[in-house]
């Protein structure tokens, strides 16, 4: 695996911490309101990353929509955007490989909207650093999010774990 | 297919309505309206082998309910929020329609949703092959939709 210094870590390693991190976010005791059970895939890779990222929209969501004054949400907005450019796209890879993994036929339509989201999310940065850390922007990045995210996986994924299901290799985490 | 697609609309919003906001008893009725006082019109433009529009009218309690349920939060009135959250949700009702149209060689795109003042209609009094609205009702409040199409 390449990462941005350019060294190159064993395979092995790199899943030992995947395998690591999965532990910790399944074992963190998280209440998400955004977060249903039906939404699992019984992949636990992707499950986990699932969870994480409905933890994160949801904590997005409370700070986005506090009656705090909008000076000092700033911050917060800050971070969590700061990690969503990242774990979006670290997410959707890995969830991209899987597909390939076991020959998901969807493949090519699914990478479409997930690049499609990456676009969107990027566009939205980028527009809210040139306006100063505008509020509406923001709030309307924060209803479609919550929207995409919902429907992304209580339908398009959900797509993955049937197939996954038909060919008998679903709760793999390959 | 163009004689389905009425259907076709209602079909694909009562599957979003089921899976994103769990609603599973969802009817609808044909040639009516919705019965508000306020609402919140999103319409999505349709290109390539059909062309026109798609309003989802969202009276303004239904919106609030709408949000309220996606993302556990109460919301006291319509703001960017609340509309980018429901246009998102036109937008996949649009989207899964398509889809459903390109089996059928029927190949469209869906621009952007945008929202529209229900008194500033500059279509309303366009010809259509296809115009029809119904009223959609679900256990948090109505829907209205109106299909304006014409085949190119």
């Amino acid at each position: 695996m390449l990462v941005n210094t350019g060294i190159q870590f064993d395979p092995q390693t790199v899943n030992l911490f995947k395998q690591i991190s999965i532990k910790m976010i399944q074992e963190r005791d998280v209440s998400i309101m955004l977060w249903k059970d039906q939404y699992k895939l019984g992949v636990p890779v992707i499950d986990a990353q699932h969870k994480e990222l409905f933890r994160r929209v949801d904590s997005f969501l409370q700070v986005l929509r506090s009656r705090d004054s909008w000076d000092k949400k700033i911050p917060q907005i800050n971070e969590t955007l700061e990690f969503m450019k990242r774990y979006v796209v670290e997410h959707f890879h890995d969830e991209e490989e899987y597909q390939k993994s076991i020959n998901y036929p969807g493949y090519e339509a699914h990478k479409k909207i997930h690049d499609g989201m990456v676009n969107y999310v990027q566009e939205v940065c980028k527009q809210y650093e040139n306006s100063n850390s505008n509020e509406p922007l923001m709030q309307q990045f924060g209803g479609r999010l919550l929207a995409w995210l919902i429907n992304h996986v209580a339908a398009e994924d959900q797509l993955i774990a049937a197939y996954a299901k038909k060919k008998g290799v679903s709760g793999s985490d390959k | 297919m163009i004689n389905n697609l009425y259907k076709t609309f209602v079909d694909a919003t009562r599957n979003v309505f089921n899976l994103m906001l769990h609603l599973s008893e969802v009817s609808d009725h044909p040639g009516e309206d919705c019965k508000c006082d306020d609402e919140v019109d999103i319409a999505v433009s349709i290109v390539g082998d059909l062309e026109g529009e798609v309003i989802y009218r969202f009276p303004v309690p239904t919106s609030l309910n709408m949000v309220n349920i996606m993302s556990g939060m109460q919301f006291e009135a319509v703001d960017d929020f609340v509309t980018s959250a429901i246009s998102e949700i036109a937008n996949i009702i649009s989207g899964n329609v398509l889809t459903e149209l390109s089996a059928s060689d029927l190949k469209c795109d869906r621009l952007p949703p945008v929202q529209r003042k229900p008194d500033e209609d500059p279509n309303k009094d366009k010809e259509y092959e296809l115009k029809t609205s119904c009223r959609i009702n679900t256990s948090i409040g109505e829907v209205g939709l109106e299909i304006r199409l014409n085949r190119v």
